[in-house]
Parts: structure tokens; C-alpha cells; sequence
């Protein structure tokens, strides 16, 4: 139920009260075509999060088993050895982008343009090698759904968010402009209605007289 | 001391509500760029990016600025301007993209795979479209919440 605002009934008001009416019908529009657009690009990043989950997961299966296919061939003080000499560190670009007033976060790996991983080629097998490009895929995985998964959180976030803003226009502040405007109205008609008949019985008691 | 403490009314609670939703509305246009940059240029960068009107930077990926790329020559890549603003008239279904000349009808006809027209400097757009364009342009592209349609 629209509540009553309690403003003075005057014309003033009510010109206030109907300008404000159309700035919220205004912001209402707006608010809802960015809630349609929030929800679709939340809809999007959901399906690419459960892709890059099941590429992750699947990446992981494969890179372990090649690990441990690695491991058995060259034994794991070997592969520890070579380990140690492949370790460097990563780069990963942060930064963000705007989905409709939101700010989400978006990371990169930065491919290093080093052909070589670090690790002896005469002393290795193609084994490691494909091991090596597994985790590889794996970590540019990792990165992918750690934004996907990031971003669908904060879209979750500003789509309550919005939901409430929506709502508030639709069922409570809208409603009760309109409530406001009809009663002032009501009001004004009211009163020359009355002016009216004050008019007429003044009319009849001078011809009374 | 007494005025200060007591809650605000109902009529001042409808103005903070609405200086709240003035607020929202400009707030909505803030992540717009100040100006775009051509795609070489874009290429070029170590870390592409672009300033936008609240002072943040807008980050491209390098992976779509190289897609982009793989669909155009050296010329169009000049003057391709990056990020490519959607426009979102309020109340309505349909979407134009801000195109300055043949180069985004090129990549946006190539991308969602129909032909396309250009009418005003703007390509009509629809929402199921919206989606197959943003996927592989996400940082690439950005909303432009319009005022126009606000009648």
C-alpha cells in the first residue's frame, strides 16, 4: 500500500511532487535496462565459469597423470632436480573493467617471449616437456576462473543491489508520488468546490436581502 | 539539540532518496573514457589501456586487442578506435553501437556472422546479439547509458 506523503497542499508542492515523479520514472527506465544488462552479462560470466571450472578440472586430471607418468620415468629426485631449475617467477596483469557501473576485476598472464623453460633438454625426456605444457594450461586456467569467479560474485553483489533500487522505485516511491499527486488533486478540487458553493450561498443570502 | 537528534521526516527522507538516485544516475556514465584510442596504438602499449571519467583505467586484454586484429589490416587498425561504446536507449530492446566508419560494420558483421547496416554513424543491435558480442569483446567494448529516450 502507497504511503500518503505529508507536504502542504499547495500548488508549489504539487509541481515539486510531479517533478519528482518524472525524475524517478526517469531513473527507473535507466535502473532497469542496467539490471537487464547486469543480469545478462551475469548469465554469461555463470556459463563461461562453468566452462573454465570443467577445462580446469579436466586440465588437472591430464597434468597430474602426466606427472606422474614423468615421475616413474625419470624418478623423482631427477624431476626435482629439474624443478628447482625451471622455477621463475609470473607476471600477472591486474586491473579492471566496467560492466555497467560495476567494477570487475581482470587478470592476464603475461607471456614471457623465453622459449626455453629452464630445465635441461639432453637430461629431460618429451615426458616432462608435456607435463611442462600441461601445468602451463592449467595455470592460464586457474587465472581465467579466478576472474570469471571474481566477477560473477560482484555481479551477484550489484544485482541485489540494483534489485532493491528497482523495487524501492517500483513499489514504494513511485506509487507513493503518485498517491501524493492524486490526493493534492483531490484537495485542490475539493476546494473549489467548496469556494463554489460559498459563492452560491453568499449569492442567496444578498438576494435575500 | 533536541532538532538535531530527531529523525528526519518523510519529505526529507524523499529528497535523500532522491539526491541518492541523482547520484546513481551519474555515477552509471562514469566508467566512459575520456578518449579512445586506435587500435595500433592500443597494440603498441605495454599495458593497453584507456582513462575513463571517474580517473580509473580501463584495462584491455591483449588476447581480444589480438583477435581484433587477426580481422583487420594495418590501415582499419589505425582507425579502429577502442573500447567500441554500446549505446542502451532506456525502455527499449534494441542496442546501437557508436561507429565511426566501415571498420567496426567489418568486425561486428564478422563477429556475429550476418550483415549489417550502418544508419547515422550507429549499428542497430538486439539483445541475443548483445551477448554474441560481448563474449569474445568484453574488455574491448563498453554501455553508454543514453539519455535520449528519456522523455
Amino acid at each position: 500500500m502507497a504511503q500518503l506523503i505529508k507536504v502542504r497542499p499547495t500548488k508549489i508542492e504539487l509541481i515539486k511532487l510531479r517533478r519528482r515523479l518524472s525524475l524517478a520514472s526517469r531513473i527507473q527506465k535507466i535502473v532497469k535496462d542496467r539490471l537487464s544488462i547486469l543480469m545478462l552479462e551475469f548469465l554469461q560470466l555463470a556459463r563461461e565459469t562453468v566452462e573454465a571450472r570443467k577445462e580446469l578440472l579436466d586440465g588437472f586430471a591430464e597434468a597430474y597423470k602426466a606427472l606422474s607418468t614423468t615421475a616413474g620415468y625419470h624418478g623423482y629426485i631427477a624431476l626435482e632436480k629439474e624443478f628447482t631449475a625451471s622455477e621463475k617467477t609470473l607476471e600477472i596483469i591486474s586491473g579492471s573493467r566496467n560492466v555497467a557501473g560495476s567494477r570487475i576485476p581482470s587478470f592476464e598472464l603475461k607471456e614471457t617471449k623465453e622459449a626455453a623453460r629452464g630445465y635441461s633438454l639432453v637430461d629431460t625426456s618429451s615426458w616432462l616437456d608435456q607435463t611442462a605444457q600441461l601445468s602451463e594450461k592449467c595455470l592460464k586456467a586457474i587465472i581465467a576462473l579466478a576472474e570469471l569467479q571474481s566477477g560473477l560474485e560482484l555481479l551477484g553483489k550489484e544485482i541485489n543491489r540494483t534489485k532493491r533500487i528497482v523495487n524501492a522505485l517500483e513499489y514504494l516511491i513511485i506509487p507513493s508520488l503518485q498517491v501524493t499527486i492524486r490526493f493534492l488533486y483531490m484537495k485542490f478540487e475539493e476546494r473549489d468546490r467548496e469556494e463554489k458553493s460559498r459563492l452560491k450561498r453568499v449569492k442567496v443570502l444578498l438576494e435575500q436581502k | 539539540m533536541n532538532r538535531n537528534r530527531q529523525m528526519p521526516n518523510e519529505l526529507s527522507y524523499q529528497r535523500i532518496l532522491q539526491e541518492y538516485l541523482k547520484d546513481e544516475l551519474r555515477v552509471l556514465n562514469a566508467h566512459l573514457p575520456c578518449a579512445q584510442k586506435s587500435l595500433s596504438e592500443l597494440l603498441g602499449e605495454e599495458y593497453p589501456n584507456v582513462v575513463c571519467n571517474d580517473g580509473t583505467a580501463h584495462l584491455f586484454k591483449r588476447k581480444e586487442l589480438e583477435y581484433l586484429a587477426s580481422m583487420t589490416d594495418t590501415d582499419e587498425q589505425q582507425i579502429l578506435l577502442l573500447p567500441m561504446l554500446i549505446e542502451v536507449h532506456p525502455g527499449q530492446n534494441e542496442m546501437a553501437i557508436i561507429c565511426q566508419g566501415e571498420v567496426e560494420k567489418k568486425v561486428i558483421s564478422k563477429i556475429l556472422d550476418m550483415p549489417i547496416t550502418v544508419k547515422q554513424n550507429r549499428i542497430t543491435i538486439y539483445k541475443p546479439q548483445l551477448a554474441l558480442l560481448r563474449k569474445p569483446l568484453k574488455t574491448t567494448t563498453q554501455y553508454l547509458f543514453s539519455p535520449k529516450g528519456l522523455a
